[in-house]
């Protein structure tokens, strides 16, 4: 029989903790946009209708503004912003071009169901040059999906509408099933916008882009209800160490 | 809305088959799915011209050589002697009211009209709603049918008007209106017809109407938008009205109208008032290739430019391009930049490589949370995410105007309510170890301020192995964490008071929230490794179980240190699909005795029922007679399995 005092205790397995998967998304397109040049940029959940929406040329008429889309506060003084792009506005007013900016965060809609919530996260991202052209950025959209999705993802560019980007577009992916997949808005600045933040649109164009966090970390998690990630159910958050 | 691909090509010559309308579609950024050869269409916002087959064939005219004439009535109108007054200009510019006697019985529907209920699966209603309807669906524009009987004196107006009163729709759902709305009343000031919504029973048609006001108007979306959700009303009209109409298309829309009624019945009688308070605003933009190659990057010629703008029905003189009255979404160069994007295709359009100069720098704020959460995960605690609405009110909370419902009717101004819902529910799942942080903005009234605060929350055991097994989570274990941070400023734990909440777990909850300055932690040696893009991993998720899991222990003596690792081996990585986890919760050395004593939890799950104690036996049993099988390792009690 073999001495017992040179015996090893059994090795404790790392107990560590996780961070929750969206911010895991976030900070990783945060880290990819970083990478592209853009620098990140923070800017309050509260916000003005004027930065929300006015200076995004998002008229009184459009559906967003009505209150069955907007959470108002404060006796309608102010929004729970609906995008992060007015912290993109603030860096417009702020700083000349040219200049690269992503800003992301919590965003707010009045919905609420098995596929959309009260409160998702945004990646956004805006850069403003002279000569930013629409085939710039399918450059730099496919860049960023097949950093996300790699590089054998087939991607497909859609005509869409957003009042702050013109010609705007919606990109899909296409799934492992053969279905199409919507992924990312874009589009070229509206010039309204620029010249919102004193921005020569004759000088001046840019693009821009956002990404629902959600959707990408449903899409490469492999995780199909919305939801679950605001459970705060461990056996879930243990999954993503 | 659905329109049949039967429709569609009946203005298409060349017949081009679904799939290549779809991907036409798709290309020119229209949305939908197809059933049973039946597009349903999913418009833009921006694309109110779209929502009707005569909108979506304009769209297709880049592509195939299209032909919309329809038979129209052609005669010269009389003028109508309506009592009409339109006080509200500014909303309705412009507007008209054709009105039709008919004689004699109405034939069965036919052509285009039978088609449409047929085709489409639509009950009918009465004759000229159903033409109403038909219309709205062929040519986008809405109208609207009173029954001229029902009309009092002929004299009505256009208003816009705070109420407060019942309406009655002509679909029989009975609303209150209130607060300012555009509504045509009659001459006792009743509201006969919520504009660009839907008309009142009082006035509406029925299958013995003989003599209709057919009303053809322009609203200005801004008073339209809302109106239907907020009253609950379900209408074609609003959601074309809320995207914009063509002001021009009245008089092509009304003889159409005519031409429909006369393939059915005889007309006895038609008249008409038109009633322009204003010219339509045409909109001109010069004529400039470079300036879209310039945006778009691509270099077409002028002459597939202008080709592509007189194909979506844009008029070129004089390098001047009028935009036709039916798109209201144009204004710009770039509205047009994306016409010609649409026309050659999004895909087609060649990628160029762009360079943005690297100018990025990491905020402080951003590198003080990534500290904290780095040192946080370190020590075992997992990051949630909560969203702010809370239903209780404190003296500096942020009121939300229109909640989702009462329960989320203000901001939290701190978090550590939802961190203690966020323990209860993992605690209710059987987690007798939960160590949880957040990391949030939270908004004060006074001024909107708003800080970052971290929030940390604790109870159960101290960790799942032999060391922390039986050592319970107290103030001590998470101030000894928090002072390692090195924190530039006082911080006390709060011991929660169980009493308040509903569980009968009796384990201490330790909180702690604190706000994050900007150079609070900076001071301090925490590190944390900066990532690069190649270092984030995405595993796969497996579908967590919601059934309730149950535990068993086992103790074995072990009396050869050699075979001391093969049982670990073979416990630990004992694979079962009921097995939800496995750890070792006590290690003890006897060297008396040259005994080991070493015990394991197995904690089992299933993920498609609640588990019962046969399920759980049987696998037990296997690990038994595995383990049991190594030489000196024994279970006291059990080695008569041996």
């Amino acid at each position: 029989m073999s001495s017992f005092n040179d015996i090893e205790p059994p090795k404790l397995s790392p107990q560590s903790g996780t961070m929750h998967p969206i911010n895991q998304v976030k900070d990783f397109l945060i880290d990819l946009l970083q990478g592209y040049g853009f620098t990140a940029v923070d800017g309050p959940e509260i916000e003005s209708e004027e930065f929300n929406f006015d200076m995004l040329n998002i008229k009184k008429t459009h559906p967003a503004r009505q209150m069955h889309d907007t959470f108002y506060v404060n006796n309608k003084t102010k929004v729970l912003r609906t995008h992060t792009s007015p912290v993109q506005i603030r860096s417009m007013l702020d700083s000349k071009p040219p200049l690269a900016i992503t800003s992301s965060g919590k965003v707010f809609r009045k919905d609420d169901d098995a596929t959309h919530l009260p409160m998702f996260h945004q990646v956004e991202g805006i850069y403003i040059d002279e000569q930013v052209t629409f085939s710039q950025l399918k450059d730099l959209i496919h860049k960023i999906i097949y950093a996300i999705f790699g590089q054998e993802i087939q991607i497909r560019f859609r005509p869409s509408y957003f009042p702050f980007t013109e010609p705007s577009a919606e990109v899909d992916i296409l799934s492992e099933n053969c279905k199409w997949l919507e992924v990312l808005g874009c589009g070229i600045v509206n010039p309204v916008v620029l010249e919102n933040c004193n921005i020569d649109s004759n000088i001046y164009s840019g693009l821009a882009f956002g990404l629902g966090v959600e959707r990408i970390a449903m899409l490469k998690y492999g995780v199909n209800d919305i939801r679950d990630f605001y459970k705060s159910n461990l056996d879930f958050l243990n999954q993503f160490k | 809305m659905k329109v049949a691909y039967k429709h569609l090509i009946s203005f298409i010559p060349s017949k081009p088959s679904i799939d290549e309308i779809s991907d036409r579609f798709f290309q020119l950024g229209h949305e939908h799915e197809i059933e049973d050869k039946i597009f349903n269409m999913e418009l833009t916002p921006n694309r109110g011209d779209c929502l009707s087959v005569y909108g979506l064939v304009r769209d297709l005219a880049p592509f195939y050589k299209i032909d919309l004439t329809s038979n129209i009535y052609e005669k010269e109108l009389k003028k109508l002697d309506l009592g009409f007054v339109n006080h509200a200009p500014e909303a309705c510019s412009h507007i008209s009211f054709l009105k039709i006697e008919i004689e004699g019985e109405i034939a069965s529907y036919s052509g285009k009209l039978k088609e449409y209920f047929k085709d489409l699966s639509i009950n009918k209603n009465n004759f000229f709603t159903d033409i109403s309807n038909y219309i709205s669906y062929e040519m986008g524009q809405p109208t609207h049918c009173y029954d001229a009987e029902k009309l009092q004196d002929k004299k009505f107006s256009l208003v816009t008007r705070k109420l407060d009163q019942k309406f009655l729709t002509l679909l029989d759902k009975e609303v209150n209106l209130s607060g300012e709305h555009l509504v045509f009343v009659n001459s006792n000031n009743n509201v006969i017809n919520l504009a660009g919504v839907m008309g009142g029973k009082d006035t509406s048609c029925s299958s013995n109407t003989k003599s209709v006001i057919i009303e053809c108007a322009y609203f200005k979306p801004e008073y339209i938008l809302g109106t239907s959700i907020k009253y609950d009303i379900k209408s074609d009209a609003s959601h074309k009205f809320e995207r914009g109409v063509d002001p021009l298309c009245h008089d092509r829309v009304l003889r159409r109208f005519i031409q429909i009624v006369q393939d059915h019945v005889s007309i006895k009688n038609l008249e008409i008032f038109e009633h322009n308070s204003s010219e339509h605003n045409q909109i001109s933009l010069p004529l400039d290739v470079n300036r879209i190659n310039k945006l778009l990057g691509i270099s077409i010629t002028e002459e597939f430019y202008k080709k592509s703008l007189i194909g979506l029905g844009f008029i070129i003189n004089n390098n001047v391009i009028e935009i036709p009255s039916y798109r209201g979404d144009i204004s710009t160069e770039n509205d047009l930049a994306e016409e010609v994007a649409r026309v050659i295709g999004y895909n087609n359009i060649p990628s160029s490589p762009i360079k943005i100069l690297k100018n990025s720098k990491k905020s402080d704020e951003n590198i003080v949370v990534k500290k904290l959460k780095s040192f946080l995960i370190e020590h075992g605690f997992c990051e949630v995410i909560n969203n702010p609405f809370v239903a209780y009110k404190e003296n500096d909370s942020i009121s939300i105007d229109n909640p989702l419902d009462s329960s989320k009717r203000y901001l939290r101004t701190k978090l550590k309510d939802s961190l203690i819902e966020n323990l209860l529910y993992n605690e209710r799942r059987q987690n007798d170890s939960i160590k949880l942080f957040e990391i949030s903005d939270v908004y004060y009234s006074s001024k909107i301020n708003k800080k970052k605060m971290l929030g940390i929350i604790c109870s159960g055991r101290v960790g799942k192995n032999y060391l922390n097994f039986s050592k319970k989570i107290d103030s001590d274990f998470l101030i000894s964490i928090v002072k390692k941070l090195n924190i530039n400023m006082d911080f006390n734990t709060q011991i929660i008071n169980r009493g308040e909440l509903d569980t009968k777990i009796k384990n201490e909850i330790i909180y702690l929230e604190l706000q994050i300055e900007r150079n609070s932690l900076l001071s301090s040696d925490l590190k944390y490794t900066v990532k690069e893009v190649n270092d984030y991993k995405f595993i796969k998720y497996k579908p967590i179980s919601e059934f309730p899991s149950s535990t068993r222990d086992l103790s074995f003596s072990v009396r050869n240190k050699n075979k001391y690792d093969e049982l670990q081996n073979l416990l630990l990585n004992f694979q079962h699909e009921l097995i939800k986890e496995t750890f070792i919760f006590d290690f003890f050395i006897n060297p008396k005795n040259n005994d080991i004593k070493i015990g394991f939890r197995f904690i089992f799950q299933s993920k498609t029922s609640t588990i019962i104690d046969e399920d759980i036996n049987e696998v037990m049993n296997k690990i038994i007679k595995s383990a049991l099988l190594i030489d000196f390792v024994d279970l006291p009690g059990i080695n008569s399995l041996k």
